[in-house]
């Protein structure tokens, strides 16, 4: 209920279209009634042969109420459709501004495909709340009591009827429905996130799961999320129709009720028999607005199981510090960390332990260190991804929590360990380091990274697929280079590159880099010697750090990987 | 030329029954109609007994509740029909992606691949479980009211005939937008999961480029294009049933003021006939009006058969495989690559004229410059792309006459980027062999991959889920996992796109010891910027630009080209200042 609640909240902004919403349903439910009314009373008073002129009056009146009714009904579907939809496109946006600031660990927790599911379908799903759940109901209550009201000058017993039937179809059956509905569980919205998930990891893994031959294995556990899915709409319609059929026989019957007493009551002169026509024809048409009252309670399972699936996305809001300082510009800074220590969430294990470093303004360190020993969960801390479970990191001496993440990630040029591509041209994925860049500039970083060959409309693919592994490499350091902020952080940059490109490559960013304080994580130890200082982590820790030489002459960890590769290398 | 058609006149049972079931349908409309004329004459005019009429009391219960249950059955049928139709459009789209190669496999946005699989195929429901039903109830039922009728009064059915044939006019005009509109609209929704998918994806360099508001925008933007795409849709629909309420209301009115005039002007009909006539004439408008809205919704399903149509039949260059197999599958084959031409599209990249011979147990590696085309030579070894010119020889038989099958199950490839289904460390790992696979093996598996020792630290080992929605690992452990894939499967050939990138050098050596085991059983081609990867290679293929311009051993590549020379001096010297 929570989560509807946020909903509605939601709703509220279209509060206009709402009222129009209720104002023309009303209208277009109400001329339904007087039209056939009129057309019953109409009929029996033919048959006693009146003067002419109240037959030409009552079918004017017949065909005004007809007008009215198809209008009013039109612009009720617009007004409320409208404001629906606009409420949907609205919460689709406000979902994804939420879900923002949750990444990257958002990923832990879910899947992107069951993500995109909540997004698109969840959010789809919600539309019956407004349309089937929110305001039909009040639209009914008007309906019925202007009828009832009428009816009263004719015969209060079927006034009361309608008042029970309105009671049992417009309440007592759905109340038992919605019990029903309650016990049985439905999973309609899990299968379409589960399918969903399926599908998005069948495409992005399509290439192993060829290689491997596992795409027939998948294909078919496909089919069985799907068949599952179907399932359970097939349930879901089922018993739609179910209901709904059941709601119609229970106002049906109310009719025959009507039709029973209005006839005892005729047949014992309590009720003018020009009126009997008239009643039957008013519980018919009135009830006919009762009969969608069937499906409300499952529309409202329905829009709270989506509205829960996407509270519980977004509930855990970061906490959202004011920054109080912000990061000098255009002016290396440098860094410090005090025996800081770091585990992920939800893990027992720490992935940094007791980390103490320096980093002096415009110095160049390089880290290094055995797979899995933390040096880019280094780097994710260092960018405020994550804050450290003890310690603390201070940029200038001043701790960062007096900085924003945005100011930080504004002042670093970062390429990860996995850069990712947009689907778009080389030049829109380019221009996100730097918006306004223009042509000039672009094919100048290019030419840096040795890749001037492109063009610059060239479309690139989805994750870069259309990219070889080195040149994805080199576009990052393509876009640290045009991002020209004086803090660099660089995860094994070039690790796909072969050795000529690398050192072409490397040129370029020390020397844009001359006077910027720099972090490199890297694997090769050939060329650390002009490195201001080197730090080597195992495990978490900080094992050695210090000049080359200093290193050597320590005869450590350093030392014998040095030793490894003067194996290898000769 | 209608998919939907089709598949709707092959379920013929489902047909016939509701052929029946509206008959039936029609049958109670009408006695509906009758017990009330009756029941309400005999009261109102002839003045009779509440006890007279108690028959027909009965007889009218008897006929709504058959209505009711009726009207059920239609409805779940439909969702039946509509069931299984979903599942095999599903299950051909899954069937066409799964066969797709490689190339096409890449292009286009995952989210809207996965929006045709779920939203459009979502949107045939509508067909089946509304429009054919509703189709076959509006062919059967409007037709007895109007024989009755007429029957009774023919002068009404006369009004009947002329004004009805506008309602189906209208909707066939109406449609023809419908079905644009509602393509229009799959588009902007699988646009929007597109965009949604991808951005998700990169959401940490969006942040890191200060981009997540503009990338904001944009999602708002594609969120508000589905919308107005919608409103274009239900607006047509809106005005079409507008039109259709319009046309049925000035119908009835028509038959009630000739009803009328007849019986209080010429008194030339009864009352229980006029009144007749009219609780039957809002019936009749009623099915055709119901049929408009049902048409509508048919129309939108078209509109989205046609999108996954598309998508079944994109035309792709496929890599071809036959029918014979391999001699022996014991000892690795003895492959050649003669005048190998691909090329990814008409102008850009292309490997050229490739020529090579790759003995029986033999190491070879492919170097080159970053670009140069060794994951796309390695691609073409592994057979996910398809040739434009010579071929590749196994065992001196054209590999394109050989089983897809029998050949992957030879071959392992270790890709440069490889992916980690969201599972268990284990299946991630299994997913390297067909069928069961012991735990037991996995784990040797492990350990020859050298990621043993992390997944026995965890909590849950070899049970930790990873991949997304588990625990994330870093780039070498990642890596790690997926080699430990070719190690489990031991096949007779393996290709390595750069296995030891982004491993410390004390990692690498547990690696390269445990790819020596396998050479003892296996072919291996290792793609490899690192010297000492390459070194002990029985040959170096050197390539650029798409050919293979040198071939030999370390020693004599040394000695012959100036390139690796440079390359091999630049590993030893070290990095630029
Ligand atoms: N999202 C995560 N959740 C939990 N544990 C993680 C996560 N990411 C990394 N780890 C663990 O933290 C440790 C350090 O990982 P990190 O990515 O920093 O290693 P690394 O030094 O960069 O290694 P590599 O050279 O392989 O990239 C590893 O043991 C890894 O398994
Ligand atoms: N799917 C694709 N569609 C079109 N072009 C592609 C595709 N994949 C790669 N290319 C292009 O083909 C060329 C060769 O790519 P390939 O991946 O074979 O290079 P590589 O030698 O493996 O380089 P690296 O060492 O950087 O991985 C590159 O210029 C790349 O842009
Ligand atoms: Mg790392
Ligand atoms: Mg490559």
């Amino acid at each position: 209920m929570n989560e509807l609640r946020a909903v509605m909240k939601d709703m509220m902004v279209e509060k206009r279209d709402i009222y129009l919403s209720v104002l023309f349903g009303f209208l277009a439910g109400i001329t339904a009634v007087a039209l056939f009314a009129s057309s019953g009373y109409l009929i029996s008073k033919a048959a006693l042969l009146p003067p002419i002129y109240t037959l030409s009056l009552m079918i004017a009146f017949l065909k005004i109420m007809g007008f009215a009714r198809a209008f009013g009904r039109y612009l009720e579907r617009l007004y409320s459709h409208r404001a629906t939809f606009t409420m949907l496109s609205e919460l689709r946006v406000n979902f994804y501004e939420k879900l923002e600031p949750l990444a990257p660990t958002i990923f832990q927790k879910y899947k992107s495909g069951d993500l995109l599911s909540r997004i698109v379908g969840d959010i789809d799903r919600l539309q019956n709340f407004f349309l089937r759940v929110y305001y039909p109901p009040i639209v009914l209550g008007f309906i019925f009591l202007a009828t009832i009201f009428f009816t009263v000058f004719y015969s209060v017993t079927v006034a009361i009827l309608l008042l029970v039937g309105l009671f049992v179809t417009g309440f007592l059956l759905p109340a038992w429905f919605a019990y029903k509905q309650r016990r049985i569980e439905t999973r309609l919205r899990e299968e379409r996130g589960s399918l969903s998930s399926e599908v998005t990891e069948f495409l992005y893994g399509f290439m192993d799961l060829k290689l491997y031959q596992q795409l027939g294995t998948k294909k078919k556990e496909l089919e069985q999320a799907s068949a599952r899915y179907i399932d359970e709409q097939e349930k879901e319609g089922k018993m739609a129709t179910y209901h709904q059929s059941m709601n119609s026989m229970v106002t049906l019957l109310v009719s025959w009720l009507v039709i029973a007493f209005g006839a005892y009551l005729v047949s014992n002169n309590e009720l003018d028999g020009v009126f009997l026509a008239m009643l039957i024809m008013i519980s018919l048409t009135v009830f006919e607005n009762a009969v969608p009252m069937a499906l409300v309670p499952a529309h409202f399972e329905d829009s709270r199981r989506a509205a829960k699936r996407l509270h519980e996305v977004v509930q855990d809001e970061p906490v959202k510090v004011e920054p109080t300082k912000s990061l000098p510009v255009n002016k290396p800074f440098s860094l410090t960390m005090k025996s800081v220590s770091f585990a992920f969430p939800g893990e027992e294990r720490t992935s940094l332990e007791n980390v103490d470093l320096h980093i002096p303004a415009g110095s160049k360190t390089a880290i290094i260190g055995a797979s899995g020993s933390g040096k880019s969960t280094l780097f994710q801390l260092l960018l405020k991804f994550y804050n450290p479970t003890s310690g603390t990191i201070l940029y200038d001496e001043i701790s960062q929590d007096a900085y924003s993440q945005e100011d930080i990630w504004a002042r670093t040029n970062v390429v990860q360990q996995e850069n990712h591509y947009f689907y778009g041209s080389l030049r829109d994925n380019l221009l996100l380091a730097k918006e306004r860049a223009t042509d000039e500039e672009l094919h100048e970083v290019l030419e840096q990274v040795h890749m001037q060959d492109f063009d610059l409309n060239q479309t690139i693919l989805e994750k870069g697929d259309n990219l070889s592994g080195g040149e994805k490499q080199r576009l990052a350091i393509a876009r640290a280079l045009l991002k020209k902020e004086r803090l660099w952080l660089l995860d094994e940059p070039t690790s796909s590159l072969d050795a000529v490109t690398e050192q072409a490559v490397y040129e370029h960013v020390f020397h844009q880099a001359k006077d910027d304080t720099l972090i490199l994580i890297s694997h090769r130890l050939t060329g650390l010697e002009y490195m201001d200082q080197i730090i080597v982590f195992d495990q978490g820790e900080i094992v050695e750090s210090g000049s080359y030489q200093e290193l050597l002459n320590l005869e450590g960890y350093f030392y014998r990987m040095k030793q490894i590769e003067k194996e290898v290398l000769v | 030329m209608n998919v939907l058609k089709q598949h709707a006149k092959k379920q013929k049972a489902t047909r016939s029954l509701l052929i029946v079931s509206s008959l039936l349908l029609g049958i109670t409309v009408i006695a509906q109609a009758l017990f009330f004329v009756s029941i309400v004459d005999q009261i109102f005019l002839k003045g009779a007994s509440f006890e007279s009429i108690i028959p027909d009391l009965i007889g009218l219960l008897f006929v709504l509740v058959a209505r009711s249950a009726l009207t059920y059955w239609n409805g779940r049928a439909g969702v039946k029909m509509a069931s299984r139709v979903k599942e095999y459009f599903r299950s051909q789209l899954v069937y066409k992606f799964s066969k797709n190669p490689l190339q096409t496999s890449m292009e286009g946005q995952s989210g809207q691949k996965v929006s045709t699989v779920l939203d459009a195929v979502d949107e045939i429901d509508g067909y089946f479980s509304q429009y054919i039903p509703q189709v076959i109830q509006t062919s059967i039922v409007p037709v007895m009211i109007l024989v009755v009728v007429s029957m009774e009064h023919i002068y009404s059915g006369i009004i009947m005939m002329i004004t009805a044939p506008f309602i189906p006019l209208f909707y066939i005009i109406i449609g023809i937008m419908t079905k644009k509109k509602s393509e229009e609209q799959l588009d902007k929704m699988a646009v929007f999961s597109g965009r949604f998918l991808d951005t998700l994806q990169g959401l940490s360099t969006l942040k890191l480029f200060g981009r997540s508001r503009q990338q904001k925008e944009l999602i708002e933007k594609s969120s508000l294009d589905f919308r107005d795409s919608t409103m274009e849709v239900l607006k047509i629909a809106f005005v079409s049933s507008l039109m259709l309420e319009l046309i049925s209301m000035l119908s009835i009115g028509l038959i009630a003021l000739e009803v009328g005039l007849r019986l209080v002007l010429f008194q030339s009909i009864t009352f229980s006939t006029a009144f007749f006539v009219l609780i039957l004439a809002p019936e009749f408008y009623l099915f055709l009006k119901n049929l408009g809205q049902a048409f509508h919704t048919g129309r939108g399903s078209m509109g989205a058969a046609q999108k996954i149509a598309e998508a079944l039949n994109t035309e792709d260059r496929e890599v071809e495989w036959g029918d014979t197999s391999l001699g022996r599958m014991d000892v690795p084959p003895h492959i050649q690559l003669q005048n190998v031409h691909f090329a990814y599209d008409a102008e850009g990249f292309a490997l050229n004229g490739i020529q090579a011979e790759i003995p029986p147990y033999s190491q070879t590696a492919i170097v080159g410059k970053s670009g140069s085309g060794k994951t796309t030579l390695l691609h073409v070894l592994a057979g996910l792309l398809p040739l434009s010119q010579g071929s590749v020889y196994v065992d001196g038989l054209a590999r394109c006459d050989l089983k897809e099958e029998q050949w992957f199950d030879t071959v392992s490839y270790i890709s440069q980027n490889p992916f980690l289904f969201s599972g268990t460390i284990a299946e991630n790992i299994a997913v390297g062999k067909k069928g069961e696979v012991s735990r037991e093996s996995v784990e040797q598996a492990a350990i020859k991959a050298g990621i043993a020792p992390l997944v026995e630290s965890l909590e849950n080992g070899y049970d930790t889920i990873v991949g997304e929605g588990g625990r994330g690992l870093s780039g070498g452990e990642k890596q790690r996992v997926a080699i430990a894939r070719a190690f489990l499967k031991q096949p007779s050939i393996i290709l390595f796109d750069e296995p030891t990138t982004g491993l410390d050098l004390q990692t690498e050596q547990i690696l390269q010891s445990s790819i020596q085991e396998l050479s003892q059983s296996a072919t291996i081609i290792t793609v490899a910027h690192r010297l000492h990867t390459i070194k002990h290679a029985d040959q170096i293929l050197y390539m650029d630009h798409g050919e293979i311009v040198q071939k030999g051993t370390h020693l004599e590549l040394e000695e012959n080209n100036p390139f690796y020379r440079a390359m091999v001096k630049t590993q030893q010297g070290g990095m630029a200042k």
